[in-house]
């Protein structure tokens, strides 16, 4: 089995670490090999994160440069900042949103900007509005689940896991009603191009 | 089912590697297990923790590394399996206890895991722990994936008993903080009590005993180096090739998949190394024996390679070894380094990916205070306090734990950060040695862990200075541990509340005080107060800032359905000088196009310090908090 690379962006606080166990437990459900890499710490405290998903036979955690299969990008500063990982097939899952780093006097470049700049190098992008998605889902802590489902929606991840998996994984890691909540995020998210303007 | 420690024999679960250290350690039969958190060890005891009441086992937070090495020690010297982890800075504090163990050796299976930080994700270094093992004369297992690492722990207590002798297991963040699917086993019968047999010349190391000892451990150590050649998780993969990387722990498998991407799989020998001190050297001398040239891969320093290198001088070998000349010294491993340097050494090419570059700035995102986090405004408090009385010569002593953040933009009020508990050390050099005012400022978990031998320094020295405790109840950096100042241990029970105030008055502080962050002008002046007595006086102040971790609060908040205050921004009064943004930095606040402030209102925690240091009165109340909100903030439960 080929190892699918996966990896998750965004900012402390969005849900990195608890998609990807999400993610993990599906894979465990479905019977697929995987290793997730987090770092701790700083996780929840506004900064840069990164997690590394690889799936199938991976006997290392960490995706090499330029060989991610897919990202799942919570923010598009960290979309751009990993792009390190990217290649011109790599399928980029981008929710439409910057949050701004607290630094004084911080530039920020626009969301039509960072789009644009992505086109012109030939990145293949799905732009996904997680923050709306998650609103209607009534849990805007959500987006990070929202997202998962734009993803699944390809189909590219259905050998290693199948929405089924995810949505008894979401039901094994939170009490119900929260549940319930995310696995509609879910399907928000798998049918995220209806709901888009 | 999918989650826990303990579910049934034979579930596959998804497992952090230190979760899998947990059921490793359950599945030798420990009874006893203590640490001080610290990141990437924390996972281990916390997990452990969650489980104690229904094992029975015992499990605690210790004051400190060195503090909790000892207790564990002295379960297992009384025939009770015990386990101490800690991150590798936190091996330096327990330093002394552990080279004494190797001396006496243990009853029980005692395992000692040092989480080492290669990358130096969240730590001052990235020193290579594998050295105590060499220093002391105590074993080093490694392992590479949470799978694996959960039978290597529990084989490492069964080998730690049967040789009478301490053992480290290293693990690094890469296995710490990676999650995986672990296989459980049986969980053997638990014994939690075991019984002291009075032996002074083993147990007492004064010299007379000690250069006995000496003697029996370097004995013990020639019969260790025999031992490690049975361990199984220690394999040659043969492939007849003339060739042989040895990878160690966690380089095992990224050698694996670099072979893979190099299309190399199957074409050169591998030596899987899960016990780097000693090296199992039968088995590295079948290795060597067929190879040309041999490629060492590590993480950080050349501690194999050291190994390897003296085997093959001591049997004359013919053969060429590379290491640290072609894998980076410095850092964690990758696929892509790990690649790169076998590529070099089996003369193949390798392409390095394409490169896709934006043409856009992209910012750097430091990691930054939590909205409403307490430390921040005690930072801006003291700030303010100091320019109030034109001090400018003030000497910030940091320490570690959340506030060292507070070194970063904007804030900028740490001036020396050197280790856990350096900040209250320092200060007491800076008060003496320079006409500067030194300002100590620690966190209360820092505090019990090494401030107060410092503390009664200064006393007893008379070192003027400015203690400052930010206390938020709890070990907030690591993810909300327990302290003797909660009220609360490990498992969740009650326990009595030892708070800073009473320990600086037990020790002698003559000027101590409590403020509230949250309550700036009064902060500001307490602050003040203490200042002008550290100067007139020339003695030491201690002032303690209180108020719960506000990241810990908002989860209990949320879970007990009690609702927050908000603040937002009246536009017409707002002048766009952006003090609330800027300076005091808060992230749920931002400038609109015209500078003007916005709140967001997911983000606020209704802390209210912005709408205080606003000059223009612009920030307002735009929700009420709901009851009990206050109690559970200033409580922290």
């Amino acid at each position: 089995m080929k190892t699918f690379n996966l990896v998750l962006c965004g900012v402390g606080g969005q849900g990195l670490i608890t998609l990807g166990r999400i993610i993990g437990n599906a894979a465990i459900i479905h019977g697929t090999g995987v290793l997730i890499s987090e770092v701790h710490g700083m996780a929840q405290r506004g900064g840069s994160v990164i997690v590394h998903v690889r799936l199938g036979e991976p006997e290392s955690p960490l995706i090499p440069k330029g060989r991610a299969d897919a990202m799942l990008c919570l923010e598009l500063l960290e979309a751009c900042r990993n792009l390190i990982y990217a290649n011109n097939r790599t399928i980029i899952v981008a929710n439409r949103r910057i949050i701004r780093p607290s630094i004084p006097g911080v530039k920020l470049p626009s969301i039509q900007e960072i789009l644009s700049e992505m086109e012109k190098i030939k990145l293949n992008v799905k732009v996904v509005e997680a923050q709306k998605l998650a609103l209607k889902a009534g849990a805007p802590l959500s987006e990070n689940v929202v997202m998962l489902g734009a993803l699944l929606s390809t189909k590219m991840l259905d050998e290693y896991l199948r929405v089924e998996d995810v949505e008894r994984a979401i039901r094994s890691i939170f009490p119900e009603k929260i549940a319930e909540v995310n696995i509609k995020a879910l399907h928000l998210g798998l049918k995220y191009k209806q709901h888009q303007s | 089912m999918l989650r826990g420690l303990l579910a049934p024999v034979g579930s596959s679960v998804l497992l952090l590697g230190n979760e899998a250290i947990a059921r490793g350690a359950i599945e030798a039969g420990i009874g006893f297990a203590a640490a001080y958190p610290g990141t990437p060890s924390t996972e281990i005891i916390e997990s452990l923790a969650r489980v104690a009441s229904k094992l029975g086992i015992h499990v605690e937070w210790s004051t400190n590394e060195k503090v909790a090495f000892e207790a564990a020690y002295g379960a297992a010297i009384s025939g009770v399996r015990s386990l101490v982890a800690m991150k590798h800075v936190g091996v330096n504090v327990a330093a002394d206890p552990l080279m004494s163990s190797a001396y006496t050796g243990v009853e029980a299976g005692f395992v000692i895991v040092s989480a080492d930080d290669p990358n130096m994700w969240s730590s001052q270094n990235e020193q290579d722990n594998r050295f105590y093992g060499l220093h002391a004369f105590i074993p080093v297992f490694e392992s590479y994936c949470p799978g694996e690492v959960k039978d290597l722990t529990k084989y490492a207590f069964d080998f730690s008993e049967k040789m009478r002798h301490p053992v480290i297991l290293r693990s690094t963040t890469r296995l710490s903080h990676v999650r995986g699917t672990v296989v459980f086993g049986e969980v053997p019968k638990i014994k939690v009590k075991g019984k002291f047999s009075k032996d002074p010349s083993r147990w007492t190391v004064i010299p007379a005993h000690a250069r006995k000892l000496r003697l029996k451990l370097l004995d013990k150590w020639n019969a260790i180096k025999e031992a490690v050649n049975e361990v199984p998780f220690n394999k040659l993969e043969n492939y007849d090739s003339n060739i042989l990387i040895i990878a160690s722990g966690i380089a095992y498998g990224y050698v694996k998949d670099s072979l893979k991407m190099l299309d190399l799989d199957g074409n050169i020998n591998v030596l899987k190394i899960s016990t780097p001190v000693p090296i199992p050297e039968k088995l590295t001398l079948k290795a060597l024996e067929s190879a040309d040239k041999v490629l060492i891969v590590e993480e950080l320093e050349p501690i194999v390679e050291l190994e390897v290198k003296k085997l093959a001088f001591d049997h004359r070998l013919d053969v060429e070894i590379y290491g640290k000349d072609i894998v980076p010294q410095m850092g964690e491993l990758t696929i892509d380094r790990v690649a790169e340097a076998i590529a070099k050494f089996a003369g193949v090419s390798i392409m390095p990916p394409a490169e896709l570059k934006l043409n856009i700035e992209i910012p750097l995102r430091p990691p930054t205070f939590c909205p409403g986090c307490p430390h921040r405004a005690s930072f801006i408090e003291l700030k303010r306090a100091l320019a109030q009385l034109k001090i400018k010569e003030a000497i910030y002593c940091g320490d570690i734990g959340c506030y060292s953040l507070g070194v970063l933009q904007p804030l900028e009020a740490q001036d020396i950060i050197i280790e856990m508990g350096g900040s209250i050390g320092v200060a007491n050099g800076l008060a003496h040695a320079t006409n500067q005012m030194p300002i100590a400022v620690m966190g209360d978990s820092t505090f019990y862990h090494a401030c107060i031998p410092g503390l009664i320094n200064s006393i007893y020295n008379e070192s003027p200075m400015l203690v400052v405790v930010l206390d938020n109840r709890i070990t907030a950096m690591t993810g909300h541990q327990p302290h003797p100042g909660t009220g609360l241990r490990a498992s969740g029970e009650k326990s009595r509340k030892i708070l800073p105030e009473d320990i600086a008055q037990g020790v002698g502080v003559h000027y101590i005080d409590v403020a509230d962050p949250y309550n700036v002008d009064e902060a500001i002046n307490k602050i003040k107060r203490a200042i002008n007595y550290v100067k007139d006086k020339r003695k030491i102040a201690l002032i303690v800032m209180r108020r719960a971790c506000s990241l810990l609060i908002g989860m209990i908040a949320r879970r007990k359905g009690i609702e927050s205050p908000k603040y937002m921004v009246d536009v017409e009064k707002c002048r766009a000088c952006g003090i609330c943004y800027d300076q005091f930095g808060c992230p749920a606040i931002y400038p609109r196009e015209d500078g003007k402030a916005v709140i967001n209102e997911q983000l606020c925690t209704g802390c209210s310090v912005c709408a205080q240091l606003c000059p223009f009165n612009a920030i307002i109340l735009a929700k009420k908090a709901g009851e009990e909100w206050e109690k559970l903030y200033l409580e922290g439960e």
